[in-house]
């Protein structure tokens, strides 16, 4: 008896109790971990690369020049103008051809391949295409984010839409509710979980087209001004634009699985698609 | 019975002869150095194929892909399982991690080029940076989620830490890393065509570059097509690999 509740009770009393003292030594070792990152990097470079090779150290000396430098802020403002651009259109059109897909079996059967097909292409290979439709313009830029971005809210949309419980669907029909109040009350919200997955892909895909269009079309950007710098052997100038990149990937990631934390506490977060 | 998978098929097949049919139209009505038709684009294919251009390029590709794949596979999981093995390097690396799962890959290749040249090396390792974190983020995941009861049965009956992975923690992670696998495929692909634009010049990617530089189109929507193909049956793959190993999953 003693035997059994002292089996029960340790490891609850424990756990209660190193879980303040974890978080901090969490927090502590990961610093460790990421000041040894630093650390082998600095040596490992000092010791058997060129000069040029971006290194801690220099990285955060350039700091403050690459901060001060208006081409810098241009560069990011443009290459976020065109992602957020590109994000709005591919949420507007992939969530209406999403809702279509997920609540009509025929457009279902007859589109779904087509979806699927493009989501697989890997977005790249369409870029010698838009520049030759678009020219070496924002345009070109702005649909490669498109093409990046879309296929990912459609799946998302229309697997969200599909998964509306039925009941739902026919409480609001027999209580008359016209179709379009339906999708806009009932599918629509159901769906936002999906939608969120959705987006925080479909922004992470939109960031590398935006990159790529810019290093293969010459497009003024944060792409083009780490292109630039690394070819002048600017390492650490440019590696101060991957740094800004990542921190936006990093970021959004955060920000969407906060606001599904947030507002819709009810899903659990599934991870899907590339 | 056969009705029922007519009707199923049915809209398959037309949407798929419409929208063929669709890529004729507009090709024919429109100038030839912006779209060209379907049929002139499975001409323009056979022709690659018949001067041995596309099946030498493919090959290339395949290596290419192939080995950083691979490569990425045999480091990402064993690293993943070893990571979740001792919490104490997991919980310090985790956030490290996850921000190279999220970077955008492509923003290193400049500097890859400038550090590592051309060859196949530097190509390599752009398809493996781009395959590794999604194998590795999954399976540190998965190995993660193991039930802790799991590892204590095994422990009270004293087995080894070398059974103790073949047992449990290689049969429990393995459904993970193959989601992560499919990622990988995915990725991997994008990475591949990545390199062979922005470093030297090989295989498809030269393919599809050649034919723009060219002005090519038809050239160069062959290439899409086949590209866009291969895509599509790597992820069938993939899917098909992750199923495979998912039936116990739950």
């Amino acid at each position: 008896m003693t035997e059994a509740n002292a089996a029960i009770g340790i490891p609850a009393t424990s756990a209660s109790a190193a879980k303040p003292k974890r978080a901090g030594s969490a927090l502590i070792s990961r610093l460790i971990a990421g000041g040894c990152i630093l650390l082998a990097w600095e040596v490992i470079v000092r010791m058997f690369a060129p000069a040029y090779v971006a290194k801690p150290s220099n990285i955060v000396m350039v700091i403050p020049k690459v901060m001060t430098d208006p081409l810098f802020w241009n560069s990011t403002a443009q290459t976020l103008g065109a992602v957020a651009q590109g994000l709005i259109l591919a949420l507007i059109f992939g969530t209406i051809i999403g809702l279509l897909l997920g609540r009509s079996v025929t457009m279902e059967r007859m589109l779904r391949h087509y979806v699927n097909g493009f989501y697989a292409v890997p977005m790249i290979v369409i870029l010698p295409l838009v520049t030759l439709w678009f020219g070496y313009t924002g345009a070109a830029r702005l649909a490669t984010i498109v093409f990046a971005a879309v296929f990912s809210i459609i799946i998302n949309v229309s697997d969200g839409a599909r998964a509306v419980p039925r009941e739902y669907l026919e409480v609001a029909a027999s209580f008359r509710s016209s179709k379009l109040r339906m999708y806009i009350e009932i599918v629509l919200p159901a769906a936002t979980p999906y939608f969120l997955a959705g987006l925080r892909l479909a922004a992470g895909r939109a960031l590398i087209g935006a990159v790529v269009a810019e290093f293969f079309a010459a497009i003024g950007g944060l792409g083009h001004f780490i292109l630039y710098n690394s070819r002048t052997f600017h390492h650490a100038e440019a590696f101060v634009g991957v740094l800004l990149l990542a921190g936006f990937g990093v970021g959004f990631e955060v920000l969407v699985n906060w606001s599904t934390k947030r507002f819709l506490p009810w899903y659990r977060r599934d991870d899907r698609g590339t | 019975m056969l009705r029922n998978t007519l009707s199923r098929r049915l809209p398959f097949f037309a949407s798929l002869f419409a929208g063929m049919a669709l890529w004729e139209i507009v090709g024919r009505n429109s100038s030839p150095a912006f779209m060209v038709p379907l049929s002139e684009t499975l001409a323009r294919f056979w022709q690659l194929v018949d001067n041995g251009q596309f099946p030498a390029q493919f090959l290339d590709s395949a290596t290419l892909f192939l080995t950083g794949l691979g490569l990425a596979i045999v480091v990402g999981m064993p690293l993943g399982m070893l990571l979740a093995r001792i919490p104490a390097v997991r919980l310090a690396l985790d956030p490290y991690i996850m921000t190279l799962y999220a970077t955008p890959m492509v923003a290193l290749i400049p500097f890859i080029l400038s550090i590592m040249g051309f060859g196949f090396a530097p190509k390599v390792l752009v398809v493996f940076l781009f395959a590794v974190f999604p194998v590795l983020y999954n399976t540190v995941e998965g190995a993660r989620s193991i039930k802790p009861e799991l590892i204590e049965v095994a422990r009270s009956f004293r087995s080894s830490e070398w059974s103790l992975w073949r047992e449990v923690m290689v049969p429990y992670t393995l459904p993970f890393c193959m989601t992560g696998v499919r990622q990988a495929i995915g990725r991997g692909l994008v990475g591949m065509v990545a390199a062979e634009f922005f470093l030297s010049s090989t295989g498809l990617g030269q393919l599809i570059m050649s034919s723009s530089q060219n002005f090519d189109t038809s050239g160069v929507f062959a290439m899409i097509l086949m590209i866009g193909l291969i895509g599509v049956g790597l992820m069938r793959i993939g899917s098909m690999i992750e199923n495979h190993f998912a039936r116990w999953r739950v």
